[in-house]
């Protein structure tokens, strides 16, 4: 019943586990070797299971099998694979580490492969036949995997053509390349007779199309504001302009509708020229919000004037490194219309002492709400 | 003795110990004191669920006892024995049609009554007063916040026994600093989870003054068994005395006492994390904690009225003897409020428990406070180190803390 192959691993099984448990009473129950140990039990189960099921890797019936001969090696691209893999992964050291994991993935896509296609040859002289039998064990997952990379090798592609031409043009790029998918799908769909042949033809093109544009795009690298965004930090901490004017970097594309409703801790609206809070429970309208010391808290800005506003936090101040230099905390929404709204996560680790209040204040509106740090 | 006999005598014993067994269970059920009875609710919230519980348990008791009562009797009279297999028939459509109808009305019954009653559980517009409630390894923090006409005119804050009055529809915010953990005062209301960035909301209504027990019902590591709450319900009168205390700051230990030695201790060792509102440091400006810096979760309980409290450590130990607590628990409604308002006297004060908690605090409720093991935290702690602190320093810190009431 056991094959020897299978008894091996099942054996090395037994043994690590209970080198394990051995391990977990009389050393450490929570060490690292007591995992490690359990991992090789694992490991080493899988693999027998699975040299029980392959039968040690024979072949499975005498009436399903050609009588075995000499088989002929088929030509296989696996070799080469895996050598570029080894190349990558050394190349990949010494570079990035994006090289280093293509590299890995290929060593063992390459090495996974050719076992596979060794073990099958060996099943009959029939090309055919091994084919069958190597399909049976991989062709699960290698379906799967290779739509998988065509699908990110795709969707990367398509990435870099349209971080690399202008706003206005990726829309019309966008637009053309799903009416032409639309169109060679019908016209093809519409002409049985012409399947096979030209679609691989079109398929080939368009992938060829595909790879080479996006290779381009990446080479030339994203639109130039981008860049520039990247660059100059346009989105970060520093460019978080508080004030009252709209912000050149920080309120473009404000949100302004904000979908996320059960984590709300206090709304602070303006309305008429007047800035106050409201809190679940409290039917109150109230000068006063306070929030519990390091505690994740979400504050919604409800702008109910005509004219555009953003909320501030003042946090104090503190000194800049070691210097005696003093620089606000705080942070702010971007700014909003009429009926728009924007919200804030705080979670504020200090106190609030009466030398350092802190404040919820709207620019340009007179007022602020007490925001007091327990 | 023959082979029927044998087997019919081993059968017996078998089902009189299984009888047994099953009593046993039933019994142990049936404690006399057991303050996290759901069976006993004390207010309005509570008795809700109760009331559903009250239709649904025995029917879904009667329907469990007749379908197991009928399922056992098919499987004794229909056991194979050695009779040919009877002829199959497709079954009773009429049979089939009552046996569905029935379940569906009991259904359709037990969930309109269902649904009622989690629509009127989460009814907050009648809300009379808001407390936070944040949840942390592994205590609970209470922060009242300003409510002029609750009479706090400024914000409470406290921890391990949330007190509030007695008739008033309470809404709890719930949330945690950490992990999910879950609120739970069987005798006041169901359970809540208190989860991170998020506000869950929970009504809470006390009958009568009193005590009433919880605990975190959602595992949150290491000492979640040891995560308990009270909620300690007081007069309107009583509250309003205990409002007042709780907003007075904590008056200097008097000079050249046991107790002032203890405060400089506190400031040396404790203020690190701990906050004592009023408290000045040699130079004259307040002692602010900053958990931030050494607290995982960025918080520690808040002392100022430690002796007001009658448990610590996560409600875990009392800070009162056994006799004092039995007093205090056991008061009539009419009593509970001054027997709990009087605090921690220190000759209630249970000193072995709370010397051997600033001796080794983690030894006393497991917790991440090894400074050894801090890697996974940032270095900092998940409740209290052991600060190692000598039996001189010990006593001088509990003469202190009985001051903070």
């Amino acid at each position: 019943m056991f094959t020897p192959g299978s008894k091996y691993f099942l054996g090395l099984t037994g043994l690590s586990l209970v080198s394990a448990i051995l391990y977990m009473v009389l050393v450490n129950p929570s060490d690292v070797g007591a995992v490690a140990l359990f991992s090789l039990s694992a490991a080493a189960a899988t693999i027998g299971g699975f040299a029980l099921f392959t039968r040690d890797g024979d072949v499975w019936t005498a009436d399903e099998a050609v009588t075995a001969s000499t088989a002929t090696m088929t030509p296989s691209l696996w070799p080469l694979v895996l050598a570029l893999g080894v190349a990558l992964t050394l190349v990949g050291l010494a570079t990035t580490p994006a090289i280093f994991i293509l590299g890995i993935a290929a060593l063992v896509i390459g090495g996974v492969e050719w076992t596979l296609q060794n073990w099958a040859d060996r099943a009959s002289s029939e090309p055919a036949f091994n084919n069958d039998v190597r399909e049976r064990v991989i062709g699960g997952l290698e379906y799967p995997g290779l739509a998988a990379v065509i699908l990110v090798v795709i969707a990367f592609s398509f990435s870099r053509i349209m971080l690399a031409v202008s706003m206005e043009v990726a829309p019309i790029v966008f637009m053309i390349a799903a009416i032409l998918v639309l169109v060679a799908g019908f016209y093809i769909a519409s002409r049985p007779q012409m399947r096979g042949k030209l679609t691989n033809v079109i398929a080939v093109v368009a992938t060829v199309l595909l790879l080479g544009t996006g290779a381009l795009s990446a080479f030339t690298g994203e639109r130039s504001e981008l860049a520039k965004a990247s660059k100059e930090k346009h989105f970060s901490k520093e460019h978080r302009e508080c004030g009252e004017e709209v912000s050149k970097y920080y309120d473009k594309k404000a949100s302004n509708n904000v979908s996320m409703r059960s984590g709300v801790f206090a709304t602070i609206f303006v309305e008429d020229g007047k800035i106050y809070a409201q809190e679940i429970g409290l039917k109150k309208k109230l000068d006063t919000v306070t929030i519990a010391r390091s505690k994740t808290v979400t504050v919604l800005f409800r702008n109910l004037d005509s004219a555009e506003h953003r909320l501030v936090v003042n946090l104090g101040e503190h000194k800049v490194g070691t210097t005696d230099v003093m620089e606000k905390v705080g942070t702010c929404t971007q700014v909003v219309g009429k009926n728009q709204e924007q919200a804030l996560i705080l979670n504020i680790a200090k106190q609030a002492t009466p030398n350092a209040p802190y404040s919820f204040t709207v620019p340009g509106i007179n007022g602020e709400i007490k925001l007091v740090v327990p | 003795m023959d082979t029927v006999s044998t087997v019919k005598s081993s059968s017996r014993r078998f089902s009189g110990l299984v009888a047994g067994l099953v009593a046993t269970v039933l019994l142990a059920g049936c404690a006399k004191n057991a303050p996290q009875d759901t069976f006993q609710p004390k207010g309005e919230n509570a008795k809700m669920i109760n009331d559903l519980n009250l239709l649904v348990f025995p029917l879904a008791g009667i329907v469990g006892v007749l379908v197991f009562a009928f399922a056992f009797y098919v499987f004794f009279k229909f056991r194979d024995t050695g009779q040919p297999i009877p002829s199959q028939s497709h079954g009773k459509p009429a049979i089939e049609i009552v046996l569905t109808i029935i379940p569906a009305l009991i259904l359709s019954v037990v969930g309109v009554l269902t649904v009622r009653t989690i629509f009127d559980l989460a009814e907050t517009k009648d809300t009379e007063m808001v407390i936070n409630v944040t949840g942390q390894q592994w205590w609970w923090e209470y922060d009242y916040p300003a409510q002029s006409d609750m009479g706090i005119t400024q914000p409470i804050i406290s921890s391990g026994q949330l007190v509030l009055p007695v008739g008033t529809k309470v809404l709890l915010r719930n949330t945690s600093r950490d992990v999910i953990h879950s609120f739970w005062i069987p005798a006041l209301n169901g359970k809540m989870d208190a989860v991170p960035g998020r506000i869950n909301l929970l009504r809470l209504h006390a009958d009568k003054p009193g005590i009433y027990a919880g605990q975190c019902t959602e595992f949150c590591g290491l000492s979640h068994a040891n995560m308990r709450m009270e909620a300690i319900a007081l007069s309107k009168k009583d509250f309003a005395a205990w409002v007042a205390n709780q907003q007075r700051n904590a008056a200097p230990a008097p000079a050249g006492t046991k107790a002032a030695e203890g405060e400089a201790v506190f400031l040396n060792q404790c203020v690190r994390c701990h906050q004592v509102n009023g408290l000045k440091k040699a130079d004259g400006t307040p002692a602010i904690a900053a958990p931030e810096e050494s607290v995982y979760s960025g918080a520690a309980p808040n002392l100022t009225h430690l002796m007001s409290r009658n448990t610590f450590a996560g409600a875990k130990f009392d800070l009162v003897s056994k006799s004092c607590r039995a007093d205090v628990w056991k008061a009539t409604s009419e009593e509970f409020g001054a027997k709990y308002l009087k605090g921690v006297t220190s000759d209630c004060l249970n000193a072995t428990e709370l010397r051997s908690w600033l001796r080794n605090a983690p030894a006393m409720k497991p917790m991440y406070a090894d400074p050894a093991k801090l890697a996974a935290t940032g270095g900092k702690y998940r409740g209290m180190p052991n600060l190692g602190l000598s039996e001189d320093d010990i006593d001088k810190l509990v003469a202190y803390l009985l001051t903070l009431k």
